[in-house]
């Protein structure tokens, strides 16, 4: 086994017994499906097909989901020490940090998949039409999106964790980093620049999701992500070096 | 043969370590003493690879650790002053996740762990989660830890802290039998017991070496005379009160 492969299978199990995974969890999976539910009542005879309704309403709480999975993963090992055991093993902190952030993004992946449940017992219900639209590339693509903005906040997520030995703040300090500053900066756009409304009209986040959910890829987006995803794991392992220096 | 040259190191404007040298051939069981913030906990996390230092270098078998990291540490085993553990997992389990980490080939994992729980006497508590574990067995966890994958250079920080009298004992033993593969550095403030089986005497005040003692080279009580004044004492010859 590498070390990715078994700093991966630890925190995995780690996430599987923890408080701060059960329940966030859960209550994701319980206010997605609520909202994909009410998204669909409110959306009845538009234009906006299921696997769109399903994405926009993951979307806005993954930030959320992806900063509580992520606080504990180096906030926890600094505040217990156990940071010090990790540092002199033979391992480079790169592995290290992309077994932990992959652990982060199964957890991701499983919840995304179980929030699926929703829309497929919804679906036999839906008219003949709507069910006509529902295809299972669709739901891949926006599958896919849902995926690569989730790596994001989990990377970012990741990132923040090495700066605190408290979780908490950890699990703040990135919803700020990854739904507050985009929220900020896309308010401020609107405000300042009255006339860029009518095209950006929703949020560039959200019109990712849509788009990919309507079968309009976009790989400069994919690679916008994957770069941001890389970027943020890069600076994590540079933190984690730095450490070295001034302990 | 662990070689430490003229290591400095700063916290800030603080002064922690100043040209510290020395060296440790295999099978020796080097003592670092010294009253607190001597720097001795910083010693050993320069050794360890969790601090750089400002100046001077460190070698492992004429590895530097700031030109091959990975390889450096591979031969090292490190136990922390408190002895951190994964508390959700069970003794075996964080056994196993350590020698895995170490890179242990696969055939060799569960040879390893048993070896280490048998050499720390953790059998009976192998099954049971690091939580539920008192202080001493905490520490044996560690000590099995460090020990697990065979290393070169032992590093021990405030080893018989928190251990009782059969447990200390017990862990001189251990170290006694692991030095004969290994270099071992280990830190504490336990001047008795540690003149039974450590091979050297580092007494560290103010980030100095002060004094260096062999134990051949005198009788216990003498040994243990010096020792005593040089750590009470405030650097100029006078006894602290």
């Amino acid at each position: 086994m590498t070390a990715i492969q078994v700093t991966w299978l630890r925190e995995v199990r780690a996430f599987r017994g923890a408080f701060s995974c059960g329940v966030p969890v859960t209550a994701f999976l319980a206010v997605c499906g609520w909202m994909f539910v009410m998204l669909l009542r409110r959306n009845e005879g538009s234009v906006l097909q299921i696997q769109s309704i399903w994405g926009l309403s993951i979307a806005p709480w993954l930030p959320i989901l992806s900063a509580v999975l992520t606080m504990r993963l180096f906030a926890e090992e600094r505040s217990s020490g156990m940071i010090d055991l990790l540092m002199s093993s033979p391992i480079r902190e790169r592995e290290l940090v992309i077994g932990k952030f992959l652990s982060a993004v199964t957890v991701i992946a499983v919840s995304l998949t179980l929030s699926l449940i929703v829309p497929m017992l919804v679906l036999p219900s839906l008219s003949t039409p709507m069910r006509g639209m529902a295809r299972s590339v669709a739901f891949a693509s926006t599958f896919l999106i849902l995926f690569l903005q989730s790596s994001t906040w989990c990377a970012a997520g990741t990132m923040i964790s090495v700066f605190f030995r408290n979780q908490a703040a950890a699990a703040v300090s990135s919803l700020v980093l990854c739904s507050g500053v985009p929220m900020v900066v896309y308010g401020v756009i609107l405000a300042w620049m009255p006339g860029v409304r009518s095209e950006v009209a929703w949020m560039p986040l959200l019109v990712h999701v849509y788009d990919f959910s309507t079968g309009l890829f976009s790989t400069s987006v994919i690679a916008l992500y994957v770069a941001t995803t890389l970027f943020f794991l890069f600076g994590c392992s540079k933190l984690l070096a730095c450490l070295r220096v001034r302990g | 043969m662990l070689e430490v040259d003229h290591i400095s190191f700063s916290y800030g404007y603080h002064k922690v370590l100043d040209g510290v040298t020395f060296d440790v051939a295999p099978g020796e069981i080097v003592a670092l003493m010294g009253p607190n913030g001597a720097g001795k906990t910083t010693l050993m996390k320069i050794l360890a690879c969790l601090l750089m230092q400002d100046v001077g270098s460190v070698r492992l078998d004429m590895i530097d650790p700031l030109v091959r990291p990975v390889k450096y540490r591979r031969n090292l085993g490190y136990l922390s002053e408190h002895c951190p553990l994964y508390s959700e997992m069970t003794v075996e389990s964080y056994l196993t996740y350590r020698v895995r980490l170490k890179g242990e080939r696969a055939m060799r994992v569960r040879r390893r762990v048993s070896e280490a729980m048998e050499m720390c006497d953790l059998g009976a508590v192998g099954k049971t989660r690091l939580r539920l574990l008192s202080n001493g067995y905490r520490k044996r966890v560690g000590l099995a830890d460090a020990l697990i994958a065979h290393p070169k250079l032992l590093l021990l920080d405030d080893l018989l802290a928190g251990l009782d009298v059969g447990q200390r004992k017990k862990a001189a033993a251990v170290m006694s039998a692991a030095s004969s593969r290994a270099s071992v550095v280990v830190s504490g403030h336990e001047i008795h017991e540690m003149i039974d089986w450590c091979t050297r005497f580092l007494v560290l005040k103010r980030g100095h070496v002060v004094a260096m003692y062999r134990t051949c080279d005198y009788t216990r009580d003498e040994l243990k005379r010096m020792l005593e004044l040089q750590i009470v004492s405030n650097g100029d010859g006078e006894v602290n009160p």
